[in-house]
């Protein structure tokens, strides 16, 4: 036995010699220790005697931590009360206190037991801990802790008794078991608030077993067998544990759901309700139908191709592609003679072809071989008129203008006559045009053609003022077509000597061999400047050598022939005196010539024409019509009398006054002449197309599949191939056309198919169907 | 041969430039049919190659043409690399890929100022994040545990008197109240501030709303939410809701006929009343809706036609601060009796220590908070210019009104309130804390709001189309097509779970310094690791 008293009059043992001494005892063999403290800390461990033998310490008066990492094998009665951290990390001590603990008694013990006879302080049973490998630690205590009580508790098992604790609010102290993690509480008596984490519920058998089993030993340790049947009603008993994981997650939702909320405690129908009409359903960033951001529309024809677009005429090359591709030739062929009565004689032999120069296809390689593909309408024969209107047209001047109009007129049912005051009608085709650029053949095929429509041909009548008003009294409607038929120059020095080339050129084309010099001067480089060329030279000149201003304006080809015959052009040259002995240009210029010829263009003549009736002209020469083309009531005009242009531009004109004509006889209000933008170059997807070599361009009506059809449907199906949501299908219609459409409850609007739409129709709106979400509130 | 103008606007001149697998692609079309902005559009590329593979020059010629998805050359419709096309594609094929090269800003002028929404892009530098908490209680004090300790957390909104001007005495031994004093709530130290119902779509605005609603009802934490000058739906404001509601009053004064009307109506007095003076994202600008927002439910509550609406960058009947606590404070006070309180929120400035002084020498008490907001807030739409240009830190304003108030022995009495920018980094309650150790009684947040429920936009150029109209996550539209993505509960769960991590967040900082109440000025609890900061703001300087 080991007795110490730790005080000796007024000397007290420090804590380090008491624990010494002890140390030194146990290492000697001392198993029993009986020991007046006065408040040394840390008596009880961790001590362990040499040959295993179980040490007992009775103490009187401990300090703090009394018992402290006391080992399995120690065992520790403290008489009376005691201070804070009783059994601070005890690793196997079975340790009594009589009394009350202080503060964080048993705090992160993992073994042995610690009984209490008293009060626990706050934050006792803090950090318990169970390590598996041992068994668990007890912490049984009489009455009740202080607050904080098991903070932090990973293990173990606490019995909190509640005796003479009926008063208390709870046994525990507030906010017991706060970070409590593992380990279990029993406890009996009233319990504060404990965390969400944290389940009291009603002892199990197992429970009760276990604190049968430890409750005898308990109370007898502390000298308190007689509350054992007041300690045993289990029903005053309950228990708290840490929610296990899976509890923990059903914890976690059990929180009111915001869509629970919203429906049943927030404002009914949602706070705008009266200017927001919503169902709160939430959709995917794609959607169909309504809630597409945009669609698609098939836009059909909605421009106009370049080639129609460029041509003066509005010829729709790319329509005449679509047929020829579909195997409707004839189709093809008769529909550019809806738009023209010359395509062989125009468009396939004197047009330098601007719908060409539009030609999208050029941008890739070569353009569609449009001039050449007139051909094949050349020879076609054309149905006459289905109805008669019984209206009478009269046109002057048989040239292109005036034909063009007599064919638009008569296919409409008209009775069209045609006055001319030459031989031959064709205007300048016939008379001006040398033979070597068009065959007359051809034209007088195609003229032949505009006759078999029932236009009458009424030639070699001058017409003058007199003549203009009986033709005009005798019709429903009077074009005049006149045409520029005097040659224009300026009045420069010695203009007697000048040859007039409109003139010259008609003399040719009749046959007539006009006189020519050896050595020819043409003023003027332009179409017809080089036209007059080709004729000097055909009449037997041995130089022929054209002027001009400016940069001549001829067409490329135009001016090869022309050079390729010994011709040259120069310029600028500035004439300023003509003499028998040649032409003089300003600043001492002079070519030799025996003979100097003007061709710088022509002027109408319409002395015929009324006065008196406000017709308006452009340097008193040209017709100023008005926007239907007229120029007095029921005359209207077309060509060259209104400003100087190309063959086609006259065609052109002329069925635009056509079409004004057509209006007006049949007693309809003015309509603007229907045209079409040009199709934005951007619309067309026109990589599906591999370049071509210009040698390998083949037939003209093979290129079918060059041809882009910019803005009109070329039916290939490509969109209907590529659309991702299969949304898209073709109907054919009864008349033969067909339709490409997008069936919205599949359409996503994504634009696929106006990406891959080679000719530009698919286009994305965006999605015009309003919803009717919002108001301002107003009731109903 | 392909050739371009170099001076048409190409792909490389734009923000963000789209980066696209072809091989990945197989032209679902998602991510067009998604692009709410029509950045991207499907075009067909070719391939035509003239190869040899016979060991001699034997001309093969190879040829193909696909649909690719393309990026639209455009200053209109440029992308603004929000990113839902990546978000949809199901490939991994196609994301936004920012530009550093990009001419965007220098192209697109030839209509005017640039507009925009979002935050400022280039002084999005922050004073907060060289701060840390920094003094720890250890050895010297015990700290808090954040977990276990009861905490105070509430800030008042409402003119606080000093203890000897509160009219108490005592009557036969009991403590009467002579007269009325100013009403003060004690609130959460977090105010959902000012985005308004236009600005905002009706979904949008519900679920920041709703969030408020929870937040007070489920979860005990009383937050408020200002209205932002666009007006309140009627159905709120005749509802028990209101409470949790501050009603902002801003130069454009909109939707006041309808909260007007709505007075005898309703069940409960709002929070408090918001002077909106003016904002930190675009100070001197009044608000500005741009037309395409303005949906019929925004014309008819703020009654106006379809048309932009630019509030005037002054209130047209003030003209100095006298006169804006006399007449606006005054009237806004009677309007609700007295019961209610006033505050007041101006864009930080170089003055704005002058305008507190001002208030806080108020004779009537009128004045229930300063709100200073700073250059980093966000709004729906401002021109460019004010946006990166114009605006003040609010960290160092706050800082100097606070200490004005200290010398004169008048802190807390009008409380602080900071914002724009809080939130910026991901984390408002360490912005929330250091502002409030630095003086503010709380702070206010907005765009941190937006991007919870969804908005992917931030101050480095991602998005901030907020004035377009064309918001892709329905948050920042009046267009139904673009709402309907909004997710109401969704987006207001996400925001209660924000707050929520909030508190939490605000306690684990409170807890080491041993601060079981808000620490309103308790600078010593932050150090700097710039010493310049420090300077300024008085704290220590740590390395």
């Amino acid at each position: 036995m080991f007795k110490m008293e730790t005080t000796k009059g007024h000397d007290r043992m420090s804590t380090q010699d008491l624990l010494l001494a002890i140390e030194e005892a146990v290492l000697g063999g001392e198993t029993d220790f009986e020991i007046k403290a006065s408040g040394q800390h840390d008596i009880g461990g961790p001590l362990w005697h040499p040959e295993g033998k179980k040490l007992f310490f009775h103490v009187w008066n401990a300090g703090q931590r009394v018992g402290s990492m006391a080992l399995p094998g120690t065992e520790i009665l403290v008489e009376e009360s005691t201070s804070a951290d009783v059994g601070w990390l005890n690793a196997g001590g079975i340790i009594t206190v009589k009394g009350d603990a202080g503060d964080t008694a048993g705090h992160c013990s993992s073994g042995g037991k610690i009984f209490i006879g008293g009060r626990g302080g706050t934050r006792t049973g803090s950090l318990m801990k169970h390590d598996p490998l041992y068994e668990e630690p007890e912490l049984w205590i009489l009455k009740s802790t202080g607050s904080f009580s098991f903070e932090f508790m990973g293990g173990g098992k606490a019995v909190v008794c509640g005796v003479d604790s009926e008063d208390l609010p709870s046994v525990l102290g507030e906010r017991a078991c706060v970070g409590m993690v593992g380990g279990v509480v029993y406890v009996r008596g009233h319990i504060g608030t404990h965390p969400k984490d944290i389940v009291a519920e009603p002892l199990s058998a197992e429970d009760i077993a276990f604190l049968r089993g430890g409750m005898g030993e308990f109370l007898a340790k502390i000298d308190r067998p007689e509350l054992e049947p007041e300690l045993t009603k289990w029903e005053e008993w309950q228990k708290l544990r840490p929610l296990t994981k899976a509890e923990k997650a059903e914890v976690g939702t059990s929180r009111m759901s915001m869509k629970d909320f919203r429906l049943g405690e927030w404002v009914k129908g949602g706070i705008f309700s009266d200017v927001a009409h919503d169902d709160f359903e939430v959709h995917n960033s794609i959607s169909h139908g309504l809630y597409r951001l945009r669609v698609p529309e098939w836009q059909n024809a909605k421009y106009a191709a370049p080639c129609e677009w460029g041509c003066p005429i509005g010829i729709p090359t790319q329509r005449r592609y679509d047929l020829i591709r579909a195997g409707r030739v004839d189709e093809a062929v008769q529909l550019e003679l809806d738009y023209t009565p010359f395509p062989g004689s125009v468009c396939g032999s004197v047009c330098p072809n601007p719908c060409m120069d539009a030609c999208t296809r050029r941008t890739i390689d070569e353009p569609i071989q449009i001039g050449r593909l007139g051909f094949l309408s050349a020879y076609a024969k054309v149905e006459g008129p289905k109805e008669h209107t019984g209206k009478h047209i009269a046109i002057i001047g048989g040239g292109v203008a005036g034909l063009s109009a007599a064919w638009q007129l008569a296919r409409r049912g008209h009775d069209v006559t045609v006055y001319d005051d030459a031989e031959h009608i064709g205007g300048k085709l016939e008379q001006v045009i040398p033979r070597g650029r068009l065959s007359h053949e051809l034209l007088a095929s195609e003229l032949k053609r505009i006759e078999s429509m029932g236009v009458k041909f009424v030639t070699g009548c001058r017409v003058d003022r007199e003549k203009f008003d009986e033709i005009r009294k005798g019709a429903d409607a009077t074009l005049v077509a006149t045409g520029g038929t005097k040659s224009r120059f300026f009045p420069w020095e010695g203009v007697e000597h000048l040859t007039m080339g409109l003139e010259y050129l008609k003399k040719i084309n009749r046959g007539e061999h006009p006189a020519t010099g050896r050595h020819v001067v043409v003023i003027g480089a332009g179409n017809s400047g080089m036209d007059t060329c080709r004729g000097a030279y055909e009449m037997g000149a041995e130089s022929v050598i054209a002027v001009d201003v400016q940069k001549p304006a001829a067409f490329r080809e135009e001016i090869e022939h022309f050079e390729s015959l010994g011709g040259k052009i120069v310029w600028p040259f500035i004439t300023e005196k003509i003499t028998a002995e040649g032409v003089y240009g300003k600043g001492g210029a002079f070519i030799p010539a025996d003979q100097v010829i003007v061709s710088i263009g022509e002027e109408p003549v319409l002395d015929f024409l009324p006065e008196g009736e406000g017709i308006e002209y452009f340097r008193k020469s040209w017709l100023v019509p008005k926007k239907d083309q007229s120029i007095a009531p029921g005359v209207f005009t077309a060509g060259d009398t209104i400003k100087p242009a190309r063959l086609t531009d006259a065609i052109g004109s002329g069925r635009r006054a056509a079409y004004h004509i057509d209006r007006f006889v049949r007693g309809e209000d003015f309509a603007p002449f229907p045209e079409k933008e040009r199709i934005p170059d951007s619309r067309l997807s026109k990589e599906w197309f591999a370049k071509c070599h210009h040698c390998e361009l083949g037939d003209p009506i093979d290129d079918h599949t060059r041809c882009v059809s910019c803005g009109t449907c070329r039916d290939c199906s490509m969109c209907l191939e590529s659309c991702p949501e299969k949304a898209i299908s073709r109907i054919e219609k009864e008349d033969g056309t067909f339709e490409y459409v997008s069936d919205p409850d599949r359409c996503i609007g994504c634009g696929v198919c106006a990406g891959v739409c080679p000719c530009g129709i698919w286009t994305m709106l965006e999605n015009p169907e309003p919803i009717k979400m919002y108001s301002t509130g107003a009731k109903a | 041969m392909e050739a371009m103008k170099t001076q048409d606007v190409a792909v490389n001149d734009l923000p963000w430039i789209i980066d696209y697998k072809p091989e990945r692609c197989t032209m679902c079309g998602s991510c067009v049919a998604t692009c709410s902005f029509r950045s991207i559009h499907v075009a067909v590329k070719r391939r035509a190659l003239t190869v040899s593979e016979e060991g001699q020059p034997k001309p093969v010629k190879r040829f193909e043409a696909r649909p690719v998805i393309e990026q639209v050359a455009s200053l209109k419709d440029f992308c603004r690399g929000c990113g839902m096309c990546e978000r949809v594609c199901p490939n991994d094929a196609i994301k936004p890929v920012r530009n550093p090269d990009t001419r965007k800003a220098l192209l697109s002028k030839d209509n005017g100022p640039i507009k925009r929404g979002g935050r400022t892009n280039l002084n999005a530098q922050r004073t907060l994040d060289s701060i840390v908490v920094g003094r720890i209680s250890q050895m010297t004090d015990p700290s808090l545990d954040a977990a276990r300790h009861t905490f105070d957390i509430r800030a008042p909104f409402g003119r606080v008197l000093s203890a000897k001007e509160l009219p108490f005495s005592i009557e036969g031994g009991k403590l009467v109240q002579k007269k009325k004093t100013p009403p003060v709530h004690w609130i959460y130290p977090l105010i959902f501030s000012d985005m308004s119902i236009g600005a905002l779509s009706t979904r949008a605005w519900e679920a920041v709303a709703l969030a408020v609603g929870y937040l007070n009802e489920k979860c005990g934490l009383p937050v408020r939410m200002s209205s932002g000058e666009g007006g309140m739906p009627v159905n709120l404001l005749t509802s028990d809701y209101l409470k949790y509601f501050i009603i902002q009053i801003a130069s454009g004064h909109f939707g006041w006929n309808r909260i007007i009307k709505a007075m005898p109506k309703m069940v409960t007095d709002p929070a408090g009343i918001l002077i909106k003076i003016g904002q930190g994202a675009k100070p001197g600008d009044g608000g500005l809706l741009m037309e395409a927002k303005v949906a019929e439910h925004v014309q008819a509550i703020r009654g106006v036609p379809k048309a932009t609406l630019a509030s005037p960058p002054n209130h047209q009947g003030l003209y100095s601060i006298e006169e804006s606590v006399q007449k606006m404070h005054l009237s806004m006070n009677a309007a609700f009796g007295f019961r209610v309180p006033v505050a007041i929120k101006c864009a930080a400035s170089a003055t704005s220590v002058s305008v507190y002084n001002n208030l806080l020498r108020d004779p009537y008490k009128i004045c229930g908070g300063f709100f200073i907001d700073g250059i980093q807030g966000g709004t729906g739409a401002a021109n460019e210019v004010s946006l990166d240009h114009t605006g003040h830190p609010v960290v160092s304003k706050i800082r100097d009104c606070y200490l004005a108030a200290v010398k004169q022995g008048l802190q807390g009495e009008i409380p602080l309130w900071g914002g724009g920018g809080i939130g910026m980094t991901g984390n408002a309650a360490a912005d929330a804390f250091k502002m409030m150790c630095l003086g503010a009684n709380g702070v206010f947040v907005g765009k941190v709001l937006i991007q919870l429920l969804g908005c992917i936009g931030n101050e480095e150029g991602r998005c901030n189309a907020c004035n377009t109209g064309d918001c892709p996550t329905g948050i920042c539209t009046q267009n139904p097509r673009l709402v309907k993505r909004l997710d109401i509960d969704r987006g207001a769960q996400k925001i209660v779970d924000y707050v929520l991590a909030f508190d939490a967040e605000l306690k684990k900082l409170m807890a080491p310094i041993g601060n079981s109440s808000l620490p309103i000025g308790r600078s010593d609890a932050l150090v700097s690791t710039d010493e310049d900061v420090a300077e300024k703001l008085g704290i220590q300087y740590v390395c």
